[in-house]
């Protein structure tokens, strides 16, 4: 019988050889295993031909069938034709728009090959180094087809990091028969903030607000709120690059969310997924007038078709201008993905081609799957028919013409604004006093701001 | 050789002594759970204690700081806030779920064929995903239409908003996280009073005791080292927001105005709302090192949970 002493003789080592390369064996694995440490060396698989993955939020079972069905089709399209396939990763909606699940992907240098982003994201990818560069796959008609507007928000040095789905401006939802209850018709929606909170009290019930604001703090409430501060002229950043959150028309803006909730007009909760989901608040009676956008028509028709409705513009302050905001997704591609060359030309492919498929897709996006503007003027040319009746054609006619792109920030200075709308609206916080504190927490983080031009 | 041929209990006998081979073998149980804790536990608290040195993009690139993360969260005003709105909830939900954890464990100790099915009430909020809580509740104190929200103006308290008010949302959280816990700490607390020998409240009726006496002179002196491990437990998840979190996340997302923020939340929303992973680290180091602190605090005022009856 052998002990261990012997066994370790036998292979011709001692024990204390053995014990000695069995220690440089471990801190080998251990250095080759965590390069740079903390940065722990992933080593992705870069299989070319492995299927780029590509993340959205689209998934089946959604709100709306015929989107689900629209981004399959348009996977199915791509790898029918192409060598390089494409997969589609469904995420849950919250584990998408402010969840964990990108972040961390991208922490672990397992980040989707497509995804989409909507503004209020593209600086972190962009300062983070894993856009792509689209400009070379799109020709320069296709890129002539986009109003500057729509890609200024996704281009830095004149070249295009992401690809826009839709435009989607903001407007004032209303219930046709709470109107028709309180003796109103069309003829009495609002022109101006002062009319919009009389008619909201007017429209309030013991069952019902009469209007109704995102409350939750996220990017999606400070989306909503841009408009009001831009029609008093106000903005959060000047051309010097310091704050100019401490104006007039942030204090008018942030007293006009804050009157809507203190009068009892508007709530300080909203039901279902947000003031996003027309279904869950407008439809159900929850209230009466809902600040949401050109979306909510597809809500509607797809999961509350009897419900008769109206829309309007965003009423201005006192001498303000009228002007809304137009958020919208946008295809990117990951330049550390594994094939990031056919990532970038699937992005193009699908929404900046001048084939006629990619137009129809756009169009088809636009006006079946969805209730969005186009971001391309000929998908708006192909199906003009349909931009120019009923409740959509009053967004191309009306409410469209005045839309302002959603800014691209930082997510430091989306806190700061959230912050300061959150105190104002729901803290009951005076509006100048907020607006000052913000501004100067708005100048001590641009001060030390590197990174793409905030927009 | 020698060794090959004695025999092997003899060869354990001479090296090793009974107690010895009890103490390895006790280790030896111990082990793949210590090393579980060690390698899923000890190893990332260890890195996050580094990351907090780092500036971490989120996207791959790492920049050593040294102690910036430290000083930026010494001036962050969200940072204190988020200590202060913790502080709070943590000082209303260990008080609440002692007092709560007790008085149902008082009122079904007594073993019958009602009481099971009540402890088994009791404790069933504690069967239910965290999510499935909080969205219930959400609904149920939603303004106007909630259940709840509708019983507030007949008992004279008006429209209150329970989840939209900051006077009031913390309060909700609390309530809510007090009635999804009790049930396990009146089980723990059973445990503890079922312990407690029944000649102690035979002699203290022959004595003439009333219930309120036995309570004071005999149960609660008696339940100290349950008492310990609730206050200490409670504690720790109400300050690490082991079960906050979700319910914070779904019900506010840590709103309206930063008024549920406990630190868990704002922890959670730099590292992945907003991808600032190295200061996330810097303050869960930082909430760590405080509780490991107090739980320190804790066992030295009792003498690592020893009681002077025992």
């Amino acid at each position: 019988m052998k002990n261990r002493s012997n066994l370790v003789a036998a292979s011709g080592k001692s024990r204390r050889e053995f014990l000695r390369n069995g220690a440089t064996f471990a801190a080998a694995g251990l250095a080759g295993g965590l390069s740079g440490f903390p940065f722990i060396n992933r080593l992705p698989v870069r299989a070319q031909d492995a299927p780029l993955k590509f993340w959205q939020f689209y998934a089946p079972g959604g709100q709306v069938k015929p989107q689900v069905e629209w981004f399959e089709k348009t996977v199915a399209d791509w790898n029918a034709t192409h060598d390089q396939k494409v997969e589609l990763e469904f995420i849950p909606n919250k584990e998408y728009i402010n969840g964990p699940k990108l972040a961390t992907a991208f922490a672990s240098g397992d980040g989707p090959d497509i995804f989409i982003i909507s503004p209020g994201d593209f600086l972190r990818y962009y300062n983070g180094g894993v856009l792509q560069d689209l400009t070379p796959y799109i020709d320069e008609k296709a890129r002539a087809d986009f109003p500057e507007s729509v890609l200024a928000n996704r281009m830095v040095d004149g070249k295009i990091f992401g690809l826009p789905m839709e435009v989607e401006p903001m407007a004032m939802f209303y219930s046709i028969k709470a109107f028709e209850d309180a003796g109103l018709n069309e003829n009495d929606v609002p022109k101006t903030w002062d009319e919009l909170l009389e008619l909201g009290k007017k429209l309030t019930t013991p069952e019902r607000y009469g209007l109704l604001f995102q409350t939750a703090p996220g990017y999606y409430q400070n989306f909503t709120w841009y408009p009001f501060l831009w029609q008093g002229g106000g903005e959060f950043q000047n051309a010097e690059g310091k704050s100019a959150f401490d104006s007039p028309a942030t204090v008018q803006a942030l007293k006009l969310w804050q009157d809507a909730v203190n009068s009892g007009a508007a709530p300080r909760q909203v039901l279902g997924n947000g003031a996003n989901d027309s279904v869950a608040n407008l439809a159900s009676g929850y209230c009466a007038i809902q600040n949401v956008g050109i979306w909510a028509i597809s809500q509607l028709k797809n999961n509350a078709k009897d419900f008769p409705y109206g829309v309007f513009r965003l009423p201005t302050p006192a001498n303000g201008k009228y002007v809304t905001v137009g958020g919208g997704w946008a295809f990117v591609a990951n330049s550390k993905g594994k094939n990031p060359e056919a990532a970038g030309q699937f992005c193009a492919w699908a929404l900046a081609s001048m084939d006629q498929g990619s137009i129809d897709r756009v169009a088809s996006w636009c006006t079946e799957a969805k209730s969005d503007m186009p971001p391309r003027d000929s998908a708006l040319k192909a199906r003009e028919a349909a931009f120019s009746e009923g409740i959509i054609g009053q967004f191309a006619k009306e409410i469209h013409p005045g839309t302002r792109a959603e800014p691209r920030v930082p997510p430091e200075v989306y806190k700061i604004i959230s912050d300061a709308v959150q105190q104002a609206m729901l803290g009951g916080a005076d509006p100048q006093a907020t607006a000052t504190t913000a501004s100067q927490r708005l100048d001590a983080y641009l001060a030390s701001y590197s990174g793409a031009p905030i927009l | 050789m020698s060794t090959s041929v004695r025999p092997k209990t003899k060869f354990r006998h001479s090296r090793l002594s009974a107690r010895n081979r009890e103490w390895i073998a006790g280790y030896l149980f111990v082990l793949p759970d210590a090393l579980g804790l060690l390698v899923f536990l000890g190893l990332p608290m260890l890195l996050s204690l580094v990351l907090g040195l780092y500036d971490v993009d989120g996207f791959g690139a790492y920049r050593f700081v040294g102690m910036a993360n430290y000083t930026k969260m010494m001036r962050d005003p969200l940072f204190w806030q988020s200590a202060k709105v913790t502080a709070l909830y943590a000082l209303m939900l260990v008080p609440l779920l002692y007092v709560c954890g007790l008085s149902l464990a008082l009122l079904v100790q007594k073993t019958n064929r009602f009481n099971g099915v009540i402890r088994s009430m009791f404790f069933a909020p504690h069967m239910v995903s965290l999510i499935v809580v909080a969205l219930v509740w959400q609904f149920l104190v939603v303004d106007k239409i909630g259940v709840l929200s509708r019983l507030t103006p007949a008992l004279g308290l008006g429209g209150i908003s329970f989840l939209g008010d900051p006077d009031y949302a913390l309060f909700t959280v609390v309530a809510v996280s007090v009635w999804f816990l009790m049930g396990y700490y009146m089980l723990i607390f059973l445990g503890g009073l079922q312990d407690i020998p029944a000649m102690y409240y035979e002699a203290a009726t022959m004595d003439g005791a009333g219930p309120i006496a036995k309570f004071w002179y005999i149960t609660l002196p008696l339940l100290k080292p349950t008492s310990f491990f609730v206050i200490m437990i409670s504690m720790v998840a109400a300050v690490a927001g082991s079960q906050a979190f979700d319910i914070i996340w779904v019900m506010t997302g840590g709103g309206p105005a930063n008024s549920t923020s406990v630190l868990i939340v704002y922890i959670y929303q730099q590292a992945f709302s907003f991808g600032a992973f190295g200061y996330a680290a810097a303050m869960a180091s930082i909430l760590v090192i405080s509780l490991m602190a107090m739980t320190g605090l804790m066992f030295l005022l009792t003498r690592g949970g020893r009681f002077s009856y025992e």
